[in-house]
């Protein structure tokens, strides 16, 4: 199981799934500046993207070995996607046509003496960032299962790596319960393809004076900060094994698998290392 | 985790603040100004100038693959031919700051550029019969050398107006030169198909490739009846019949050489015989099989030492490789 490659043939497919609520507009500081959290998670989405695109580059043009969905959610029950068109799924072939904006980003560059220097670099952007209304997580998880549902169910795909979720919110749902939340994770990790079960990774993000966070937690650890922590890890996937030594070196020496694929009071770093960690750990050809 | 793409892309963007000795390199960039990125299985590439000149600077894609290129990249920056284009393994070249906010460092390869042009615009300005000749020099050089390119193929050859030069060294080994034959015999075809009407003298016999294996995204040639294959699961061995002998499993394996076959795990790197049992472990950074000599010449920690043919370690680890003459010509 999970032991597919990622071809032509075999391509897999990777969802996220990203809060819009109101409360994505609170600062917190990152790359060395204080930026919204709405700006921050679409811009580490923006580079999620680009280096899935260059991943798949090879001499001839961009291979299709994923298939690719970004959807947001916020308001009333509102769910849309956040690439380019009105597609919710697109080949990564199709993403690499669309003309992204190209933004200039000032980045914050440590020098070797330990002062701060700036830079202005240009950057492709395809999601833009939104932050407004509440929470309708429960919502959107069942949207993202019915997507995935179908995907699995292409006769094309039934022998490659499934796909894999990730929710990137800062908060709770208000759409329903906790049972509700975890009822539809659970229906989610139940659909999959001949090598495994669809993933699905919970990612909680916080602002920076947040309590202790939790980061791919393993059965080990089962001492989570609250009840919203521990609903979180009840309804993310078990980590399979082709990721443990990603997981292993982003947690440190003596973690032990296996790990839960969630985080709670995550930051912008730990959201980068866990969206690497979920795409690209996985062999592509 | 490895570097990934973006982290290359931004050191391509800031090289005074992420490189340690290409500093004042120059990204050739699009017109939005995003360095332009190439890929090949195991690496990514980007042009940059440097010096007045004009290299490719590619970024290992995971430890595996600075492995496999690594071995072959030491020696050939060590040869001084016409036919090879400078090369360079820079440690820890490029830094960044990770997750937690420790400095991490990663090593890059540094290739020349030769100037010149492509192999397909070479087809359309020079006659057939002046390439085929220099492609021929080339064969002719890399046989000397005792060098085989591994990968070679229209993408990676460029033709500087005097002279064939390869590019890409990722997959060279030495010894086993003639795996070089089949794409020497491509090549050939391709000149002859699109670069005008061959002159007497330049026909040469048909091409025979051998066996013709299917169901494997890579094959090498038959050696000691035995092939080494490429699968999703990792690279192994069939017969020449097609039949599995070494189930695919190693990140990367070598040809067989009397009876031994030089292979890499996510462990290390180790030598198997004709079963595939390991004769020396799959614990070393660098296992190099000598079959002229019949010994090994094995690195681990940064140090070598020297094993026999069953195996067994015959001198002590010591830094200084050449005192073992680790790198005289195999």
């Amino acid at each position: 199981m999970y032991t597919q490659s990622i071809t032509r043939t075999h391509r897999t497919a990777f969802i996220l799934l990203i809060d819009g609520s109101g409360s994505m507009s609170e600062r917190i500081r990152y790359r060395g500046r204080t930026m919204a959290k709405s700006e921050v998670v679409t811009d580490i989405t923006n580079g999620l993207l680009f280096e899935l695109i260059e991943r798949a580059r090879r001499s001839d043009g961009i291979r299709d070995y994923y298939d690719i969905a970004v959807l947001g959610y916020a308001g009333n029950d509102e769910v849309w996607p956040l690439l380019p068109g009105a597609r919710r799924m697109i080949p990564v072939t199709e993403l690499a046509e669309l003309e992204p904006r190209i933004s200039r980003r000032t980045i914050e560059c440590r020098m070797p003496d330990g002062s701060i220097s700036l830079r202005e670099v240009p950057t492709p952007v395809w999601v833009e960032a939104e932050a407004a209304g509440q929470t309708p997580m429960c919502e959107a998880l069942r949207q993202t299962r019915d997507l995935a549902a179908a995907w699995c169910a292409h006769p094309a795909h039934a022998e490659s790596f499934p796909p894999t979720i990730f929710n990137i919110t800062d908060g709770e749902a208000t759409d329903c319960s906790d049972d509700e939340l975890i009822a539809v994770c659970e229906q989610i990790r139940a659909l999959g393809t001949r090598d495994g079960n669809v993933l699905l990774i919970n990612i909680h993000i916080a602002a920076g004076d947040s309590p202790r966070a939790v980061f791919f937690p393993s059965e080990q650890e089962t001492d989570l900060p609250n009840r919203y922590a521990a609903t979180l890890y009840r309804s993310s996937s078990v980590m399979p094994a082709v990721f443990d030594e990603a997981i292993r070196e982003a947690k440190g020496p003596g973690a032990v698998p296996p790990f839960r694929g969630m985080s709670y009071n995550a930051s912008a770093d730990e959201l980068i290392a866990m969206l690497n960690i979920g795409s690209i750990s996985v062999k592509t050809e | 985790m490895a570097a990934t793409l973006q982290i290359f892309t931004r050191a391509l963007q800031t090289p005074d603040l992420s490189f340690r000795t290409l500093g004042d390199a120059r990204a050739v960039t699009d017109a939005c100004g995003m360095p332009r990125l190439m890929r090949t299985t195991r690496f990514a590439e980007a042009e940059i100038e440097w010096h007045e000149r004009r290299w490719l600077l590619a970024l290992p894609l995971s430890p595996a693959s600075l492995c496999m290129a690594e071995r072959a990249l030491l020696r050939i920056g060590t040869l001084r031919s016409e036919w090879i284009t400078e090369c360079r393994l820079l440690r820890g070249e490029m830094v960044w700051t990770g997750p937690t906010g420790t400095p991490q460092s990663c090593d890059l390869l540094l290739q020349h550029l030769p100037e010149g042009r492509s192999f397909d615009e070479a087809l359309g300005c020079e006659g057939a019969e002046r390439l085929l000749g220099e492609l021929d020099a080339l064969r002719g050089e890399l046989r000397r050398l005792n060098l085989a390119h591994g990968n070679l193929h229209r993408g990676n050859i460029r033709w500087t107006g005097r002279r064939f030069v390869p590019i890409r060294y990722y997959d060279a080994r030495f010894g086993a030169p003639e795996r070089d034959d089949a794409a020497f015999e491509a090549l050939r075809e391709e000149i002859l198909r699109q670069g005008g009407s061959p002159q007497a003298g330049d026909v040469e016999a048909p091409y025979e490739a051998g066996c013709t294996l299917t169901g494997h995204r890579w094959t090498s040639n038959l050696f000691e009846g035995l092939i080494c294959v490429e699968d999703d699961a990792g690279y192994g061995y069939v017969d020449a019949q097609n039949r599995t002998v070494i189930p695919a499993q190693f990140l990367w394996a070598g040809d067989f050489r009397e009876g031994r076959a030089e292979v890499q795990t996510p462990e290390g790197m180790g030598l198997i015989d004709r079963q595939g049992r390991y004769i020396i472990p799959a614990e070393y950074e660098i296992v190099t099989y000598v079959p002229a000599e019949s010994i090994s010449k094995v690195r681990k920690n940064g140090r070598w030492a020297l094993f026999d043919y069953l195996g067994r370690r015959i001198t002590e680890f010591v830094d200084d490789g050449e005192r073992l003459g680790v790198w005289e010509e195999a």
